[in-house]
């Protein structure tokens, strides 16, 4: 199926995969299939993340959510709306398998590679679109032999450091140096006014090489662009042009025979690719003939996505930046090298793991003393490497400073011709690096289409999701530390600070948020004692659960006898407590422990001693069931005479 | 009127040699606070009162000094036993008791103690000597209304009726001895007989010292 019924965190919201990132919310969202509304899935939220779209439904989001795969996503399509029909965004999906390829992979080894996970590459190849001249590949120059190569679609100018995979020169095989990487990409970017779409969005940096992996490691990893199919339809007519010469080649042929330049590389010009769509994809009734399975099976049936209450045009914006960066291909990817080794205690377990860097392999020969002191001296050897390329970035960045501005301020312009207005590609890029740094929900991620109040309140909603989802983290276990109950105040300390200083929370928001627990559904509530004190507890906890803790607890001391003396009979009445005795024994603060105490005395469970060790809570005595016999004797009178009176049938 | 409280059994004046056998919640530290749950509250007002109505009874304490120091209210009787001086200490001691447990160290206050007297008086159980908010309280563990009914029905049990007895012969003559209101103070007789000329069963005539009374 497309569209997979998906798991909800405790919050009500989609759990992610691991590396997965939000990177938009909009509320208010129902779904297509094809031309036909989906039943149940008419009004929800949908959650763009850089590896799926998950629409979770508002009425009954257990049952009703589902999620579909960005990698599944053939392309994608953008319908601004009319009148009264609302903006939506047509999903096509993949083709479940893909025929015209079958017949050409066995038997050709050097087609076989196609088949390795490089292979999906090319389903977002094809998303490249409308401007064939704008694609043409950016290319560096090898200082070696001269030979212009072109730059790894990968590559991006503004998050590459030492730790990007740089190719070597196809023709000499010697590696380029970063600064003059950069130097090709920016002038690359610069000469040509409307840039590449590769570069309209900032890629990941794709960690692919150790440092210590040997030229095979990399390219089994990250197959030379020439293995690059490009030949995706059996047509033999087809001939391609070629990039920079324009020579017309037969399709067989991996680089020009005119000028050498390889056909097909990581960032197919756009000509290619529309024409290898156009090969795969006019031919409807082929694929149709083709496909064994039912037409339902193969997806072909797209998914529409109607924004009712706006937001589509940063969703599409950020739907595309996802599509491109491909964030799914990541996952299983080896780790970024040597980031998380120095001075990580987890380091034997990521060498477990099996990330085949090159110290992981050696390890098993050398043990003891010995060992660990090479593992020291390769860890020094690593530091030793990353502050090199630090400083070598730092040089880099500042030879090209002036143009890696000029080349942002580029495509904010873009940008914002795109969406018409606003800085919204700065609040991407921003919101990005926030999520980046750990934080889910910020005022830029949620919808902002609506206008006004509706979007508002949509960012509350989702703060309080987060903030839910903070609390019964067990990981981190917030309330249970707390003792099951933790101040609001405390909490929007602690939740501040858990963001790191970013996109902190106001106190207004974070109370709101906290208001809209009951509402949502959530397993934490907002509680108010009668001091006005504001707490956040689990739903499970009520007070008759802290009534019978309390309670038992104070049962307890009649058992225990007291530190010291006490002149009262112990066995008989216990002790009393004070705050600070509760708060210790059940892990509250203490501002807490004088409400849950009051509240208990409130409740008629406790009774108060204000003395000169302050004041103490104790087991009501006073109020032992006896004083509920006791009637005012006017009272008694009346009762008595309205009694006589019926007994005398006068009522 | 019954006795609303549900304390011990009143004692007989014979057994107030005994030291008064103190309620539970005497021991009880926070039934010296004064409570701020209502209901809790109530409830502790009722068991105060009832505490003090059975103190008061098991002493024949008939005007009860608040603040504690010492001024008992037979004092103008020559007290339960005629014999006066020590008996009269003794009980000098044992009003602070009451609203002081020195075993726990814990008192109550005396805005607290007028508001257990207030609770009192709204019950007909109390009432201000002098009007106001003195320091002396008639602690009523009978009534005038019920005294008079004793008084009464002695005088109809013993055929006294139509004669002439002073009011020092009623409540400290011979003839009384045995009955409850012997050795009743007495301005609470003046009172209780009060009621009896009031429905016309007596009439009260003579001086300050020396009055007597004529029952019907």
């Amino acid at each position: 199926m497309f569209l997979k019924h998906i798991d909800l965190t405790t919050a009500l919201r989609p759990s992610y995969l691991p590396d997965e990132d939000l990177l938009f919310v909009q509320d208010n969202v129902g779904l297509y299939e094809g031309k036909f509304k989906l039943p149940n899935h008419q009004n929800g939220q949908v959650y763009l993340t850089s590896h799926r779209i998950c629409y979770v439904d508002k009425a009954e989001p257990r049952k009703h959510s589902v999620a579909l795969d960005l990698k599944d996503v053939d392309r994608f399509e953008f319908y601004g709306g009319f009148l009264k029909s609302s903006a939506k965004i047509t999903l096509i999906p993949k083709p479940t398998k893909r025929p015209a390829l079958q017949p050409r992979s066995p038997g050709d080894p050097s087609r076989s590679s196609t088949s390795s996970p490089t292979q999906q590459l090319d389903g977002p190849l094809r998303i490249s679109s409308v401007d064939p001249p704008l694609a043409t590949a950016a290319t560096w120059v090898c200082t070696i032999c001269s030979f212009s190569n072109p730059l790894p679609s990968n590559f991006d100018p503004t998050t590459a450091n030492a730790h990007t995979p740089l190719p070597p020169c196809l023709a000499c095989g010697i590696k380029p140096t970063l600064t003059h990487l950069l130097k090709a990409a920016i002038s690359n970017a610069t000469s040509r006014q409307p840039s590449s779409p590769a570069l309209q969005t900032p890629l990941p940096l794709r960690p692919k090489t150790l440092p210590g992996a040997s030229s095979t490691d990399r390219s089994a990893l990250e197959p030379p662009p020439l293995q690059k199919p490009q030949h995706l339809s059996p047509d033999p007519d087809a001939s391609f042009q070629c990039p920079r010469c324009t020579f017309l080649n037969h399709p067989s042929l991996l680089s020009c025979e005119m000028c050498g330049a390889p056909l097909i590389s990581h960032d197919l010009p756009a000509e290619l690719t529309s024409q290898a769509r156009a090969q795969t994809e006019s031919p409807g009734p082929f694929l149709n003939s083709l496909g064994a399975a039912p037409p339902g099976f193969e997806n072909l049936e797209s998914i529409k996505l109607s924004f009712r209450g706006g937001g589509e045009k940063i969703f599409y914006e950020r739907l595309k930046g996802s599509m491109t960066q491909r964030k799914w291909l990541l996952h299983g990817a080896p780790p970024i090298p040597k980031s998380s080794r120095p001075g990580d205690p987890t380091s034997s377990n990521g060498l477990t793991a099996g990330h085949g860097s090159g110290t992981s392999r050696e390890r098993p020969k050398i043990g003891g003393i010995a060992g660990l002191e090479h593992r020291g001296q390769a860890m020094r050897k690593n530091n030793e490497l990353m502050i090199g390329g630090a400083f070598e970035d730092l040089e880099a960045l500042m030879a090209s400073a002036k143009e890696i501005v000029a080349l942002a301020e580029d495509f904010a312009r873009q940008v914002k011709g795109a969406s018409g207005g606003s800085s919204a590609s700065e609040n991407a890029l921003l919101a990005d690096s926030v999520s980046q740094l750990g934080l889910i929900t910020t005022k830029d991620i949620v919808g902002s289409g609506g206008g006004g109040g509706g979007s508002d309140s949509l960012y509350l909603s989702e703060l309080a999701r987060t903030l839910a989802e903070f609390l019964t983290d067990d990981r981190r276990g917030v309330l249970r530390k707390a003792g099951g109950i933790i101040s609001l105040v405390d909490l929007w300390a602690m939740f501040n600070r858990a963001r790191g200083g970013v996109e902190l929370v106001s106190p207004a928001d974070f109370e709101k948020a906290a208001r809209l627990w009951e509402k949502l559904g959530l397993p934490v509530r907002l509680r108010t004692f009668k001091s006005g004190v504001m707490v956040v507890q689990g739903r499970d906890r009520t007070d008759e659960t802290t009534i019978k803790a309390l309670l038992a607890w104070l049962r307890d001391l009649h058992e225990f006898p007291p530190e010291r003396e006490v002149p009262w009979d112990w066995r008989m009445f216990g002790r009393g407590v004070t705050a600070r005795d509760a708060a210790e024994r059940f892990g509250w603060s203490i501002g807490v422990a004088e409400e849950e105490l009051e509240m208990a005395e409130e409740r008629g469970v406790l009774c108060r001693e204000e003395g000169i060790e302050g004041l103490k809570f104790w087991e009501n005595f006073i109020d032992t069931g006896e004083g509920k016999g006791y009637k005012d004797p006017a009272k008694q009178r009346d009762d008595l005479i309205l009694q006589a009176l019926q007994k005398s049938g006068f009522l | 009127m019954s006795n609303p409280t549900p304390t011990p059994p009143p004692p007989t004046s014979s057994s107030s040699t005994t030291s008064f056998p103190f309620p539970r919640e005497y021991s009880f530290p926070p039934f010296f606070t004064r409570q701020t749950n209502l209901t809790t509250h109530h409830a502790q007002l009722v068991k105060w009162a009832a505490l003090v109505v059975a103190y008061c009874r098991h002493y024949r304490i008939f005007k009860l000094a608040l603040s504690g120091t010492g001024t008992v209210a037979t004092n103008t009787t020559t007290s339960i036993t005629t014999t006066a001086g020590g008996d009269q200490q003794q009980q000098q001691r044992d009003t602070t008791e009451l609203f002081h447990n020195r075993r726990i160290n814990r008192r109550l206050s005396l805005a607290d103690i007028r508001e257990v007297i207030d609770f009192l008086r709204k019950d007909g159980r109390a009432e201000y000597v002098n009007g106001g908010g003195g320091d002396l309280v008639w602690i009523y563990w009978r009534t005038p209304e019920e005294w008079a009914a004793l008084v009464e029905a002695w005088v109809e049990a013993t055929g006294q009726r139509g004669s002439v007895m002073t009011l020092y012969e009623l409540v400290e003559g011979d003839a009384t001895l045995g009955e409850e209101f012997h050795g009743l103070d007495q301005d609470l007789l003046l009172k209780a007989l009060n009621v009896l000329v009031k429905r016309g069963k007596a009439q009260i005539f003579g001086q300050e010292d020396s009055r007597g009374v004529k029952f019907f």
